[in-house]
């Protein structure tokens, strides 16, 4: 259990002082919110043989991650970079033997990070039999008998990484993530399994004392925060939501060198190993898209919450000097 | 002939029009997020959209959802709680109509996510993005829906993976998940409609598209496609089915 203490650091510190060569990896994000900065400081420190679990990711940010050399293993539902239509470099890596790759459902997925959560070691799920993934993915996924009924059932490995990678909207500096919008869809429960901790980038950092103004919205608290990295733009080119959406252009342009396995390390160069932090690589897309690219991604706002709450705290020194209540029949 | 849509658009209004006011759906990214949209908008004001990002609404999404955890999706949704939430109801049993796309399907209508080559030789596979939530739509859906593309690549004798097993293997019975078997109830391609002969699992073709003939569907088909006896043609999308799928993706990011 971390410290009460600050956990705000640089992405470079953040990323050499808590991922190892070799360590399982719970990669956050869906279709947005993908950790993407995080992801570039991972290829420019050339981490090695890291294993991935997630249960979908887009916009290409495993694609790199693979590509890059970093990734040995990965288990997973879906991988793409959806503007392309295609996981290019995680195809090459698996043709290739670079990669092994473990497939699940979705559900698969979520089901193995509960379990973690949980602290249990399998757990049952609907789903995935029949299908090709229980033949081939005898690591995450095999099929017991229901000792209540007899009956055939799946189950799920529990998935426990060594330690999180995600992006939020909010943190602040103890380590308490605030997410709106679907929770982080599964990260809640891939950063609670985790067995280190949580590395996280945010848009914004705040003071506890805001957080603690609306605990609802906390989806890991500080005691499972490794590192807290204020990194606006950190999803780029994937979106964050209430921020920014998705760059679909630069998802294209990237995709288009994930496409190729000549033309790849050109991305890599010029966009990671070539920019020296996530600040740098904004910098970059301003000199080379403009800054209306960025100006683009800017959602409409207005969709904030109508409904005024108040946690209201009630003192029970009221009941101090206050009479049992009682009545006739409790007196005889 | 003149057609004043195209076919991919006459594939979503047909695919829309299977799903009844009031179901509970379960939509997968791609085609199926801009079908569902369009079936609130029009004849399904009170269909339930459930989704893997984690949302549940009761009304049309504001604009395109082009991911399943997209903004248009959680923005002015009645509940955006997360995958866990949405898939439990899945899983619970209380979703109608489970709708997926594929890359590839096969007579008995197991459908292929995954990627396409033999798996165990790994050079000669290609992968796709793999199962995400289709898989888990399938089994646990009492409807499934599939929308794809109809090209003779992708309607096979025999699907590379088995990413979502059908009304039967190639190699004999599916297995049961618990009381049904996952194959799809309906697939809509952009040439017709398909059914399932549920006494041989075999798919049939039991619409065709206007202007496309039984012997144009079969050269797009690459397995001995069986036809409904009551096999008819599919109506053409209205002026305003039209006008309003294009609202829907005008940039035509699915459909252009």
């Amino acid at each position: 259990m971390a410290a009460v203490k600050k956990k705000t650091t640089t992405l470079k510190e953040a990323v050499s002082s808590f991922i190892d060569d070799g360590d399982t990896v719970y990669y956050g994000g869906f279709q947005i919110m993908v950790p993407m900065a995080i992801t570039h400081e991972i290829i420019r420190q050339k981490k090695k043989g890291l294993k991935i679990l997630n249960a979908s990711t887009d916009a290409g940010g495993l694609d790199l991650l693979v590509g890059a050399g970093c990734v040995d293993e990965m288990h997973l539902a879906w991988a793409m970079n959806w503007y392309v239509k295609a996981p290019y470099a995680i195809r090459r890596a698996f043709q290739t033997g670079r990669v092994k790759r473990n497939d699940i459902s979705n559900f698969g997925a979520t089901s193995a990070l509960l379990a973690g959560y949980l602290g249990i070691p399998f757990i049952p799920v609907r789903g995935n039999i029949g299908s090709d993934m229980i033949t081939h993915n005898t690591e995450d996924l095999r099929v017991i008998e229901d000792p209540f009924t007899g009956e055939s059932i799946p189950v799920v490995r529990a998935w426990r990484a060594d330690v999180a990678v995600i992006h939020a909207q909010r943190a602040d500096w103890l380590g308490n993530v605030v997410a709106w919008g679907t929770r982080g869809v599964t990260d809640e429960f891939g950063c609670m399994a985790a067995k280190r901790g949580v590395v996280v980038t945010a848009e914004e950092i705040v003071d506890p004392e805001v957080v603690r103004s609306d605990p609802d919205r906390t989806v890991v608290p500080y005691f499972k925060t490794l590192a807290v990295v204020h990194c606006p733009w950190g999803a780029h080119p994937s979106g964050c939501r209430g921020y920014y959406g998705v760059d679909i252009r630069f998802c294209q342009y990237q995709g288009k060198y994930e496409r190729s396995e000549e033309l790849l390390p050109f991305f890599l160069d010029e966009w990671i190993y070539g920019c020296e932090d996530h600040t740098a690589y904004i910098q970059k897309y301003i000199a080379k898209f403009g800054r209306e690219g960025l100006d683009r991604l800017r959602p409409k706002l207005g969709f904030k919450p109508k409904m005024d709450v108040d946690y209201g705290y009630h003192d029970p020194a009221v009941w101090k000097g206050v009479p049992q209540y009682t009545d006739e029949r409790i007196k005889a | 002939m003149h057609r004043n849509y195209k076919l991919n658009e006459l594939m979503v209004v047909r695919c829309a029009k299977e799903i009844q006011d009031g179901e509970v759906v379960f939509a997968g990214v791609g085609l199926p997020l801009i079908t569902v949209t369009f079936a609130m908008r029009t004849h399904a004001p009170n269909m339930i959209l459930l989704t893997e990002g984690g949302s549940i609404r009761a009304t049309a999404p504001p604009g395109l959802a082009i991911t399943v955890d997209d903004p248009a999706l959680f923005c002015t949704g009645d509940a955006t709680s997360g995958m866990l939430s949405t898939m439990a109801a899945l899983q619970r049993g209380e979703v109608d109509v489970a709708f997926i796309g594929g890359a590839q399907i096969d007579k008995f209508g197991n459908i292929n996510s995954t990627g396409v080559g033999n798996w165990e030789e790994a050079t000669t596979f290609t992968y796709f993005a793999g199962s995400g939530g289709a898989n888990d739509m399938a089994a646990s859906g009492k409807r499934v829906l599939a929308i794809m593309p109809q090209d003779p690549k992708k309607f096979v004798e025999r699907v590379d993976y088995v990413t979502i097993p059908g009304h039967k293997r190639m190699n004999g019975a599916a297995e049961r998940n618990g009381d049904r078997i996952c194959g799809p109830s309906m697939v809509v391609s952009t040439m017709g409609v398909y059914r399932f002969d549920m006494a041989t699992g075999e798919m049939v073709l039991a619409e065709y598209f206007p202007g496309q003939s039984v012997e144009r569907i079969r050269a797009h088909c690459s397995f001995d496609l069986k036809i409904s006896p009551d096999l008819r043609e599919t109506p053409t999308p209205s002026e305003d089915e039209l006008t309003t799928l294009r609202s829907i993706d005008p940039t035509g990011f699915y459909l252009g």
